[in-house]
């Protein structure tokens, strides 16, 4: 559990984060989203104290970060920014291997953790150990840097615009690589994109900051439809507001019982994939599926529009 | 390396050991230089010793810069010593604008003959290249890289000994390099102050009009010159290697 309590930030006359306050619960993950300059990254950096606050004060699990001595808490949280910060002079394996070197691990413990995290992170060890950060490829060194990061077995990270420098296609796979990877390890994270569709796909809460204030903390669908203010409305998109409400459901809320003639959908879909799929295939229904491929009833495009009318009123 | 370069810089070493060892096996090739048959091969002395206490004073020279200039650099680039950048570059600027030979003129006084004021004048005169490098290197270091470093929780003392320094290296050895290959050829007026070198088989060939003389002292320091940039072009190649930067970044 972390607790934001009234954290301010200002360099000269220019107040860069103003009286922000929030929690993240444990395995929880909170996304920061803002236009460019609202104080995003500024927020995440006092969190492991890059940045110190003028005022204010954060807590994980209850202990005052402030209490203690830096580098400690560094090494207890995880850190990932955009272009990864990789060391060009040090291997694959040697820069995963920073933390726990620091913390002195013998030496086996440190071999097995970065084989584990190379398998975790879908990278072959004999393959990819020994090479450098300029031999990877963007994807490639985006799942070194947060492997880095997790390396010393953190249960907090902290995230700047992690997948920024991606193509749309490896982005989309390294979200859903993030999101596998921490409903295993449980870990807490708090990420700040300008992306609204990666804040829907990951946050279990989203932030919405601007002009150094934090305008509205909530679970994505509340924002959706109970926007706070006009800017918070603005930046979700009006016109996105029912397909985004869509991709927050999957079709196991809105099935019906019964069956269908057509290509199944898995009930694990979101809704927002199940109407694309209704419309492209021209049907007003079609069968669903449970994991294993079995029948388990079906999804209909009057089911799915009743379900979006009752979770937007 | 292909096997020409090896045979090249082999064949290169060869020719100096063999020349200092034994000269004389070359004097057909100085003759046709002397007159009133003057003796074609210096003889008031060892080649060998001079070659080497030449090699000796330039070396301990380079080392003293070396470790000045590193530190200061470190030194300015740190947030309590970066307010010294400015004094610090005219100082060390000074020191290379300030002739070697004034150095010697000024040191001789003070320190008397012999090896201390050509040290002097060397070690001043090798500082700048050394310091500007280093200088070059550890400010060349991404802010990203660091911002990372300091995330992880490393230490000022960290960062500097397991990312700066590291990342600056390949800079770092090209200063070196450049300041060895000045020193190398500015010690030959080491001996108008009484120091061993090879300047002294120079001035002995100036001072008795023999050609044969000037041409060997030249020679023995023009190798010496080659081949020491060569191996430290090397050393050099393979730390920037390790860095993925392309070679000819610092040929
Ligand atoms: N060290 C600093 N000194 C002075 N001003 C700073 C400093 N760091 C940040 N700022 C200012 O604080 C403001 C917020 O910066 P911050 O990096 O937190 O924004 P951000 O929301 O992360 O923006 P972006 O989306 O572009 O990354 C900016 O106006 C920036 O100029
Ligand atoms: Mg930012």
């Amino acid at each position: 559990m972390i607790e934001i309590e009234h954290l301010s930030k200002h360099y000269g006359d220019n107040i860069v984060v103003d009286d922000v306050s929030f929690a993240v619960g444990d395995g929880e993950i909170a996304v920061v989203v803002g236009t460019s300059g609202a104080g995003k990254s500024t927020l995440l950096r006092m969190i492991n104290r890059l940045v110190v606050p003028n005022t204010g004060r954060v807590l994980i699990d209850g202990q005052d970060t402030a209490t203690l001595p830096e580098d400690e808490l560094r090494h207890r949280i995880g850190y990932v920014i955009q272009g990864y910060g990789l060391f060009p002079h040090r291997t694959v394996a040697e820069n995963i291997s920073t933390v726990p070197r620091l913390l002195g691990w013998d030496r086996r413990r440190i071999a097995a953790r970065v084989e584990e995290l190379l398998d975790l992170f879908q990278l072959d060890p004999g393959e990819f150990a020994q090479k450098f950060p300029h031999q990877l490829s963007g994807g490639q060194q985006q799942r070194v840097g947060v492997a880095r990061a997790l390396a010393a077995k953190p249960a907090l990270l902290l995230m700047d615009e992690p997948f920024g420098s991606l193509d749309p296609v490896i982005r989309g796979k390294a979200q859903d690589d993030l999101l596998a990877i921490q409903r295993r390890l449980g870990t807490t994270i708090v990420l700040v994109t300008h992306d609204m569709n990666e804040a829907f796909h990951l946050g279990d809460r989203i932030a919405v900051m601007d002009q150094a204030r934090l305008l509205q903390y909530a679970k994505p669908a509340d924002l959706l439809t109970h926007p706070a203010e006009a800017f918070v409305e603005q930046l979700v998109g009006t016109a996105e507001r029912p397909f985004r409400l869509l991709s927050l459901v999957t079709v196991k809320d809105a099935m019906e019982p019964g069956s269908a003639e057509g290509e199944p959908i898995t009930v694990s879909a979101t809704l927002r994939d199940a109407l694309a799929q209704l419309i492209w295939r021209g049907r007003p229904a079609l069968p669903v599926t449970d994991a294993s491929g079995a029948p388990v009833g079906r999804i209909s495009v009057d089911g799915i529009l009743k379900h979006g009318r009752a979770s937007l009123s | 390396m292909s096997t020409r370069a090896v045979t090249f810089r082999a064949a290169a070493l060869l020719l100096l050991v063999v020349f200092v060892t034994r000269p004389q096996l070359f004097a057909f090739a100085f003759v046709p230089l002397t007159a009133n048959n003057a003796p074609a091969i210096y003889n008031q002395g060892s080649l060998l010793a001079l070659t080497l206490s030449h090699v000796r004073i330039v070396f301990l020279a380079t080392l003293a810069s070396t470790i000045l200039a590193v530190a200061l650099a470190i030194f300015v680039t740190r947030p309590a010593g970066r307010e010294f950048l400015p004094l610090s570059r005219s100082l060390v600027n000074i020191g290379q604008t300030f002739p070697p030979i004034a150095v010697l003129a000024i040191a001789v006084p003070l320190v008397g003959f012999g090896e201390k004021p050509t040290f002097i004048a060397l070690f001043l005169y090798g500082l700048l290249p050394i310091f500007e490098n280093t200088l070059a290197g550890l400010t060349e270091v991404s802010p990203r890289t660091l911002e990372a470093a300091r995330g992880m929780g490393m230490n000022a003392w960290q960062r500097l000994w397991q990312v700066e320094l590291p990342l600056a290296l390949p800079v770092i050895l090209a200063g070196i390099r450049l300041s060895v290959i000045i020193s190398l050829g500015t010690a030959t007026i080491g001996s108008t102050v009484a120091a061993k070198g090879l300047g002294e088989v120079i001035i002995a060939g100036l001072q008795s009009n023999n050609v044969a003389f000037i041409l060997q002292g030249g020679l023995v320091v023009a190798l010496l010159a080659v081949l020491i940039h060569d191996g430290l072009g090397l050393a050099e190649r393979a730390a920037a290697r390790r860095l993925g930067r392309p070679l000819d970044e610092i040929a």
